[in-house]
């Protein structure tokens, strides 16, 4: 599989020496959606607006859609759409306005430019607003035509930068469907959030960003394998079950025994997760301790972060 | 061609978004007005000074003051819009297109220029309508909207070019009464011989000097009020100059990314 976007060494300093990258590398395969994840200030948005062509690198390399973000930064244009962290719109100017603006910004002839523009305000959901000026909008319909305004051209990359940050719980999941759409028509999309759930809703690979470096990268799954195995808690009926479920269960994984005040919980850290629990049941069944109820914990990607930076998403961000 | 396309979609956004922003509307098309009114009605004794050209009316002698100051105010808000622009990200989305970064300038320019256009009939129909003649007839008032276009071209160019050097909205709006400085060291509203000597003087160095007497020839149909030839000579120098200048900016901002 191709490499849609490819970073190699890349560094931005600002004034003071400042190093918002610092020595990033990571690729991005052609169809996938990659989850840039990392806490306000990390380096995220940096990254995106070297990859957008909207910042220079000082130092290392960045292609996008096979072209030099320096050398070709016209061809990188003409590849990608990009939804920024503030959807910087015209309050002024209709939804519709934009997209036939954009349109032409894009190459597209006025006809063109006129169906899309009606075609992406039926996409997004905005056709009945589309006449409206954008300054009425809310943050849900804003989102979505920021959204519309990247697709105009039929990108082959989509950057989309904390698309769903001050979203309500409906707007949010009405942009991932979107996104998963857009996914499956085969767009590369470049997506940066701090949200964890997002990046585990969305992503097929995540790369968390802190200081400005990759720390590290893969599926949701095997981050979170890295991290831990799931532990499988049982809820006993009788606290006085404990030491026999104990033994029961010592060879089908590592037991950790009921406490003091929790003398009816124990767990079983195991790599097959969900597939122990009938074993599990099995086996306390045959020993006579009866069960309350089982749940499957697995490690997070918040554990993730926390194993990798020593600090949480929030923690970090506030750093 | 794809550019010229760029360049209209750009120029029919700024015009469009200038008529539904009072603030910008009321200094482009209000304010020039009022001062007109002012000037016309508190300062037409003047008329009866010896030195002062024979004319049909004193409102038809200020009207080319009240165009070249519309034609200053346009170009700056031409400079407020594009810092507004810049300021709450809008040029990112501009930028982030495959497009020629002069189309960028040229496309707010375009903006500037349909304005004046309209900005300019209009001053010449009230004024018409308040009574003033402008012997120079259809062609004098042709050849006004294109002075007025060009100087107006050139203001916004200077306005834009302090935007993209500084992305400061608050600045621009703070170059507001260094414009009337400009007007008014012009005889805008005055015959030059009328002025002080030191003001005229400076008036011979300011460029706006031969734009404002070149619409006073062309709409008083007489070449002694002032030289077209000379306004536009002065207009396209200072047009050049400032589009040069923006473009020029420009691509040291981009540099500085």
């Amino acid at each position: 599989m191709s490499a849609a976007v490819e970073v190699q060494q890349l560094v931005r300093e600002f004034k003071g020496g400042i190093r918002a990258v610092d020595g990033l590398d990571l690729e991005v395969r052609d169809g996938e959606i990659y989850g840039f994840l990392g806490p306000n200030g990390a380096g995220k948005t940096t990254v995106v607006r070297i990859l957008t062509t909207l910042l220079r690198p000082t130092a290392g390399e960045a292609r996008v859609a096979g072209h030099d973000v320096v050398r070709d930064g016209d061809a990188v244009r003409r590849a990608i759409g990009v939804a920024l962290q503030e959807a910087a719109i015209d309050p002024l100017m209709t939804g519709r306005e934009l997209l036939r603006m954009q349109g032409a910004l894009h190459g597209l002839r006025n006809a063109e430019a006129r169906d899309r523009a009606t075609q992406l305000l039926e996409r997004v959901g905005l056709t009945q607003a589309g006449d409206r000026r954008v300054g009425g909008y809310s943050g849900g319909m804003r989102r979505r035509l920021d959204l519309a305004l990247a697709l105009v051209h039929r990108p082959h990359v989509l950057f989309l930068d904390e698309p769903t940050t001050g979203l309500d719980p409906t707007s949010r999941a009405a942009l991932w469907r979107e996104v998963r759409a857009l996914h499956e028509e085969g767009t590369t999309v470049f997506l940066t959030t701090q949200y964890l759930e997002e990046a585990e809703q969305l992503a097929d690979r995540v790369g968390i960003i802190a200081r400005g470096n990759l720390v590290a990268e893969g599926t949701p799954e095997s981050l979170k394998e890295r991290v831990g195995e799931p532990t499988v808690h049982i809820e006993m009926s009788d606290p006085d079950d404990g030491a026999r479920a104990c033994e029961a269960l010592a060879g089908l994984g590592a037991v950790e025994r009921p406490t003091e005040r929790a003398p009816t919980r124990i767990g079983v850290r195991t790599a097959a997760g969900r597939a122990a629990i009938a074993p599990i049941v099995r086996a306390l069944d045959e020993a006579g301790v009866a069960v309350e109820f089982v749940e499957v914990e697995s490690p997070t990607l918040d554990d993730v972060f926390v194993a990798v930076t020593g600090s949480t998403l929030e923690g970090a961000g506030a750093a | 061609m794809r550019e010229g396309r760029v360049v209209v979609a750009l120029g029919r956004r700024a015009l469009s978004v200038q008529f539904r922003r009072a603030q910008l509307l009321m200094p482009t098309f209000v304010l020039p007005l009022v001062l007109l009114a002012v000037i016309a009605s508190g300062t037409s004794a003047g008329q009866g000074l010896r030195g002062f050209p024979d004319v049909e009316s004193f409102l038809a002698f200020v009207v080319p003051g009240t165009i070249v100051q519309g034609t200053l105010l346009a170009g700056l808000t031409a400079g407020i819009a594009m810092a507004s622009d810049i300021e709450f990200g809008f040029f990112d989305r501009l930028l982030a297109a495959p497009v020629q970064r002069t189309s960028l300038v040229l496309g707010r320019l375009a903006g500037t220029l349909s304005l004046s256009v309209l900005q300019t009939a209009f001053f010449i129909v009230v004024a018409a309508l308040f009574g003033a003649r402008f012997p120079g007839g259809v062609a004098g008032v042709l050849g006004t909207i294109a002075l007025a276009t060009v100087n107006a071209v050139a203001m916004g160019g200077v306005s834009t070019a302090m935007a993209i050097r500084t992305g400061s909205l608050s600045l621009l709006q703070s170059v507001f009464p260094f414009m009337f400085v400009f007007l008014f060291t012009a005889p805008a509203f005055f015959p030059q011989e009328l002025l002080t000597p030191v003001l005229q003087d400076v008036s011979v160095f300011n460029p706006l000097t031969y734009v404002v007497e070149g619409v006073r020839g062309m709409l008083g149909g007489d070449s002694s009020l002032g030289s077209p030839l000379a306004g536009f000579a002065a207009a396209f120098g200072m047009a050049a100059a400032s589009v040069a200048l923006s473009t020029f900016a420009l691509s040291r901002r981009l540099r500085r990314l």
